[in-house]
């Protein structure tokens, strides 16, 4: 199976997480994860509040690492094909490869121009050339250019909740990762600007391989090409989106879809 | 037959809800405790007016009396010899230069017979020193009436003789003197004794030695000695006639004042004695104009060469400044014919006079003069310096307790840090006398820091020392109002940070510091207003000499000696009397002060409206 | 197969050395601040410590010096004999001590206030800390209540609060100046006989009440301390009263007690642990402030304890009535008393007499004692509510 799949499909997946237990000190949180995210796909991961999915979604990039005593206990997450756990691996090239956007929209006190070009600046790009291409084509990605071409220099806090995400989004591209991790993007906002975000996430998806946490069964629907339910720090089910929601294979992830439980 | 009544009942509502308040003079319990809390409350508004009122009510009287005191230092004459001797002043000064020019020429000459002999007397006195108990014994014996028997006298020659020898041959042998020189002073010495009043052969050979020198270094520099000697005698024809009108002046001054104190006294003719004064100033321009002349003649017999390259340079400077100096009598004695003594003091003048004075000048048989500018230029010198100490040392240390430090260190570093909040500034001023002041001295006198200005110092109480300890004062305050500042920064922008692959650094210093920098303006803020009202340690340590300070001698103006605002309050006014204008004087600064307080209060609440604005 | 890859092929090879360099030296440059800061402080302490702790401890049997913390201050003679022998001897022993050595004694130096002890400097300082901490406290709590059990948000708290921080910031030397305009010399007193410069008096029959000030004494001080440490009293018993459940209020609220009994049977016996703790902080500042009481209170030199008072002595016959009058009048007296304070007598000692072996004594065991009090408060203040904190935790 899998010696067949190196040769029929092309792109292998971007990122792989085998075997992996995770623990907050003594509390196990995850456990034996098998996973592999497609390239240049959606995934989106669904499952009750406190299943785990945020945490699978912040060991990718590793920003557990700062939580005292949480750690992998077994297995390894492999992104591009490298352990992200390996002492070579340097952890501020990781981040720039994996982006990720919160849950709650968290621009920078500073102008949106700054915002957007923070992640090359920490990479040492001065050019204001470079800068300025990069955050246009940024800003294009995310939908926002011709909204704010002409205030680049206002403080990013003056936007409204949607283009606050959205300008979260186009900080995270701007590095050009390969990943996008996204944290429940919009649940904090009105149902219009999620239409908006939802579209966005469409067309990122041309570009780079999105894996987004969300508690909304039907946002799951509209924007992921492949969908992980998990429960109890188990991934019970992965599968394409629409064979998981019309032919749920498991018990547990049809009374989940039913709403049985929550 | 009728029904009986229905018994009358209060209706059940009244009957629940009824009061069971009692009031008292139509106020009921609850409302006079709450009313009881809320007086109380009020106490911090009414203490700050009530401070208001008290400085006021003290103070406020200050404009009449000093317009009064500067009235009559203009009726009785006063200010008119000023006009005059405050530009003269300045002769002074040249003066010094000149003198230190001339005798750094001398030195060059001089020097080794003036250290032979200096070396000589040196050793003399060492001897003396260490023989001072049997000299006074002996001394004593010698004046006892009725004299005390040979016997006992010469014991006490004879213990006296032992400990000179003792102490001779103890002396280690002076590299200025020649071995056979040496030898010979040492056996001169141990002959000392209090009863013969003779010197040593040696020494009076060494005096003689250096005095036909010091005559033939005068003689080789003749011309600067000489015009030195010129410019020195220059004013005492001025000066003379000077003297004799500022005497008149003062006899004016009391009689002003006497008249002051008993009102049926007869009135003092102020214009007449004015007129008489006022009739003398052809004589005074006369010795101005003889005066200019006599300092040009003296500043052009100058040689362009003195003995040394730093008595050039400073001959160079006093040619620089002699002419504005002269430029200034000249003006002077223009002014002179102008000046009326009965010209209106007004309130505006005394304003300025009182805040942009140059001069305080206290307890003078001449006049008071209460100008603010020198205490101001004091205090805020200090207070600059101490904050751009404490500044960047209590951001950084705040930026790493909060980012960097462990767990463990942190319970290390913050109690201490914050016990220092609890040293009382008495302590601290102490440690400026006792430790600070020693340490900045020598560390000031070691070679290799020799290009700092101002070093080495020439005196161990300092504004640079006051700064340091004042510093150390603002710190606990800066360090968690910083630390506080960058705790309120959210959590969200570390992890956006993060996540974009930002080093912790990079985090910090892009992030989280220009978040928190409103807060630590206002941290900065209200560390400089603890700054400026602190008292003791200025007034222990900053060396209290009341003088602008001379900004000439570049940054090295730090460790010059200062007096400040708190300061003067301190010191002066357990000594002066209630109602006096000096009393008042001292409460105008207090008042002074307290306004500042509340303008830095201002300043930083303004600062943090703007973070918590921005924050929302 | 694996999809591991050989080592050439790091996707997230970083110049890491170089940043990690930086970043290595940057910590150290923070740190280096840090750890000079503290190095400064433990510095200024150890080196009190060195020079302090010698005066005030003994080698031998009680290990304290006693009389250094039970005389009173006094001038230290020291008497060269002719053999160059030095020895102190106090005020008392001076003639003595020279008789003694007749024809032998060569020279009396004395130094001002470096004798005996500091007992006179000790006892003013409580005095003082203990008359502004009653005031202090009785204002700060009733204010503090006011402010978190009454008021509602509006304009008047708003300015209790503006002038409580503008309070706060005010230099202690302008509290010293209006301590002495407001209670030196215009606070209200009972007295047959009004002074001229009295600002009213008001004729009560028996007596007058005459604006004529307290003149300098313990009371003055007091309060004028009181107020410098008003706005820390407020702050932290707000703090503490803010920490007590809102909970307790409401349930005793629900149970039909007035706003009144709820204060006084729900909310203050929970805060009051708290509010006397950090009260310590304010008695620590109250003791260590100079400037306030330099006018107000504060004499240099004082050969007496303030109750050490002479009063005319009582008829032979004197009623028990008589007896308790005055010894009533000796208490009082001791708050009318101008006392010695620990911080001024520092100042004095460290200002006004010439530096030397003997005067430093005085002084390093002056500020040693005064400084291990204030740091006995504060820590004990910081301990005490950390206790406090563990174990009323809601």
């Amino acid at each position: 199976m899998l010696t067949s799949s190196k040769i029929t499909a092309p792109p292998p997946p971007v990122v792989m997480v085998r075997d992996m237990d995770f623990a907050y000190g003594g509390s196990r949180a995850l456990t034996d994860i098998n996973v592999s995210f497609e390239r240049h796909r959606v995934t989106a991961l669904i499952g009750p509040s406190g299943c785990g999915k945020s945490t699978l979604l912040r060991c990718i990039n590793r920003m557990n690492d700062r939580v005292p005593g949480a750690r992998v206990t077994k297995g390894e997450i492999l992104v591009k094909g490298k352990n992200v756990h390996d002492d070579d691996v340097d952890l501020t090239q990781l981040r720039k490869q994996v982006g990720m956007v919160f849950q709650k929209s968290s621009p920078f006190p500073k102008s949106i121009y700054e915002n957007v070009a923070y992640g090359l600046r920490t990479h040492g790009e001065k050019t204001p050339d470079i800068l300025d291409d990069a955050v246009e084509r940024a800003l294009r990605s995310a939908a926002l250019w011709e909204e704010l071409k002409d205030r680049l220099k206002q403080n990013a806090l003056s936007l409204s909740g949607g283009q606050q995400q959205r300008l979260c989004i186009a900080r995270a591209i701007a590095t050009q990762p390969d990943v996008l991790l996204m944290d429940e993007p919009c649940s904090a906002l009105d149902p219009i600007a999620t239409l908006k975000i939802e579209e966005l996430i469409h067309q990122l998806a041309h570009d780079y391989t999105v894996i987004i946490v969300t508690h909304n069964m039907q946002q799951a629907v509209r924007v992921s090409d492949f969908t992980g339910f998990l429960h109890l720090g188990k991934l019970i089910e992965y599968r394409p989106t629409e064979e998981m929601f019309t032919h749920p294979r498991e018990k547990l992830t049809s009374s989940y879809l039913r709403g049985t439980f929550s | 037959m009728h029904d009986a009544p229905p018994p009358e009942r209060t209706p059940l509502s009244t009957l629940l809800l009824k009061s069971q308040r009692r009031t008292f003079l139509g106020v009921d319990k609850q409302k006079a405790i709450r009313s009881f809390f809320a007086l109380n409350s009020s106490a911090a508004i009414i203490v700050l007016a009530l401070i208001m009122i008290f400085l006021l009510r003290e103070g406020v009287d200050f404009l009449p009396t000093y317009r009064r005191e500067l009235t009559t230092y203009r009726k009785a004459g006063l200010e008119f010899c000023d006009l005059i001797s405050r530009p003269l002043a300045k002769h002074q000064q040249l003066c010094s230069r000149l003198r230190r020019a001339m005798s750094a020429s001398l030195n060059t000459i001089t020097q080794p017979a003036r250290l032979r002999r200096d070396a000589a007397y040196q050793q003399m006195r060492e001897v003396e020193e260490q023989t001072r108990l049997q000299r006074a014994v002996l001394t004593n014996q010698l004046a006892l009436i009725p004299a005390p028997t040979p016997e006992k006298l010469s014991a006490a020659r004879l213990e006296l003789r032992e400990a000179t020898r003792a102490a001779v041959n103890r002396l280690p042998a002076t590299p200025f003197l020649t071995p056979a020189e040496n030898k010979q002073l040492k056996r001169e010495l141990s002959l000392l004794s209090p009863e013969t009043a003779e010197l040593p052969v040696v020494l009076s050979l060494l005096s003689s030695a250096y005095i036909r020198v010091d005559q033939e270094a005068h003689q080789s520099f003749k011309p600067i000695v000489e015009a030195v000697e010129m410019f020195e005698t220059a004013p005492d024809s001025l000066h003379e006639l000077l003297d004799g009108l500022k005497k008149q002046a003062r006899a004016t001054k009391e009689l002003a004042l006497a008249e002051y104190a008993a009102a049926n006294h007869k009135p003092v003719d102020f214009s007449g004695r004015a007129a008489q004064m006022t009739s003398q100033i052809p004589e005074i321009s006369a010795r101005i104009a003889g005066y200019i002349s006599l300092a040009e003649k003296a500043s052009s017999a100058l040689p362009d060469r003195a003995g040394t390259a730093e008595a050039t340079e400073l001959l160079q400077e006093v040619r620089e400044l002699l002419p504005i100096h002269l430029g200034e009598m000249k003006s002077a004695a223009k002014l002179l014919p102008e000046w009326r003594h009965d010209k209106r003091v007004t309130y505006f003048q005394v304003v300025v006079a009182f805040f942009f004075g140059d001069a305080w000048i206290t307890n003078s048989s001449w006049q008071d003069f209460f100008g603010f500018v020198p205490l101001l230029a004091g205090s805020v010198l200090i207070a600059l310096i101490a904050v751009l100490i404490a500044t960047p040392l209590s951001v950084l240390a705040a930026i790493y307790t909060n980012q960097f430090a462990g767990a463990r260190e942190q319970d290390f570093i913050k109690p201490i840090i914050e016990f220092i909040q609890a040293i009382p500034s008495v302590v601290l001023g102490f440690i400026g006398i006792s430790l600070l002041g020693d340490v900045i001295k020598d560390v000031s006198e070691w070679s290799w820091l020799q290009w700092v200005p101002g070093f080495p110092i020439q005196e161990r109480l300092n504004m640079f020392n006051a700064a340091c300890l004042l510093a150390l004062m603002a710190l606990p305050t800066m360090y968690s109002l910083t630390e506080d500042a960058l705790n309120n920064v959210p959590r969200a922008y570390i992890d956006a940070s993060d996540a974009l692959g930002a080093t912790k650094l990079q985090t910090v210093f892009r992030v989280v510091v220009p978040a928190a920098r409103s807060g630590i303006a206002a941290a900065v803020l209200l560390g400089l207003g603890r700054v400026i009202g602190e008292t003791m340690v200025v007034l222990l340590v900053a060396g209290n000499r009341i003088a602008i300070p001379d900004f000439s001698a570049g940054p090295g103006v730090i460790f010059q000696p200062a007096h400040t605002l708190t300061g003067i309050i301190a010191q002066e006014l357990g000594e002066v009397s209630r109602g006096s204008s000096h009393w008042q004087a001292l409460f105008m600064v207090g008042i002074v002060l307290f306004v500042i307080s509340l303008l830095v209060n201002w300043c930083a609440r303004a600062f943090v409206r703007r973070f918590e604005l921005s924050k929302s | 197969m694996s999809l591991k890859p050989t080592a050439g092929s790091n996707p997230f090879l970083g110049a890491k050395s170089r940043i990690e360099r930086r970043e290595t030296m940057v910590r150290w440059l923070l740190r280096l601040c840090t750890f000079f800061i503290v190095a400064a402080t433990l510095g200024i302490l150890a080196h009190i410590f060195i020079k302090g702790a010698p005066v005030v401890f003994r080698s031998s049997w009680p290990f304290i010096n006693t009389t250094f913390l039970t005389e009173l201050p006094s001038t230290l003679h020291v008497i060269e004999d002719v053999k160059g022998h030095r020895q102190e001897v106090d005020v008392t022993h001076v003639d003595e001590v020279k008789a003694a050595l007749g024809a032998d004694f060569h020279a009396d130096t004395t130094i001002a206030y470096s004798g005996g002890g500091i007992l006179g400097p000790i006892v003013g300082t409580a005095l003082l800390v203990f008359v502004s901490i009653s005031v202090a406290l009785f204002l700060g709590v009733s204010c503090a209540i006011y402010l978190s059990e009454y008021a509602s948000k509006g304009k008047r708290v708003e300015m209790i609060r503006l002038a409580i921080l503008n309070l706060a910031g005010v230099p202690s030397v302008v509290f010293g100046l209006f301590g002495l305009g407001a209670f030196v010399l215009t606070a209200p007193v009972l007295t047959d006989l009004p002074l001229e410069r009295s600002l009213l008096k008001i004729p009560l029959g028996f007596s007058y009440l005459s604006f004529q000030g307290w003149d300098t004494c313990v009371l003055s001080g007091g309060f004028t301390l009181a107020f410098v440490i008003l706005p820390v009293i407020i702050t932290a018993s707000e703090q503490c009263l803010q920490a007590v459940p809102q909970g307790f209020r409401e349930t005793s609220m629900a149970l039909g007690a007035t706003r009144w009994q709820t204060i006084r049977y729900s909310v203050l016996p929970f805060a009051m642990p708290g509010i006397l703790t950090s009260s310590i902080l304010g008695i620590a500042r109250a003791a260590g402030e100079t400037a306030p009481i330099m006018f107000t209170a504060a004499l240099a030199f004082k050969d007496k304890l303030p109750w050490q008072k002479d009063l005319p002595p009582l008829p032979a016959d004197a009623g028990l009535f008589a007896q308790w009058e005055q010894s009533i009048g000796r208490f009082l007296g001791i708050f009318t008393e101008s006392v010695q304070a620990l911080p001024y007598h520092i100042y004095t000692i460290a200002a006004k007499i010439p530096q030397n072996e003997y005067s430093e004594r005085a002084q390093y065991g002056s500020v040693f004692i005064f400084l291990v009090l204030v740091a006995a408060l504060a820590a004990g203040s910081v301990l005490l509510r950390r206790h406090l904190r563990a174990k009323f935790r809601w």
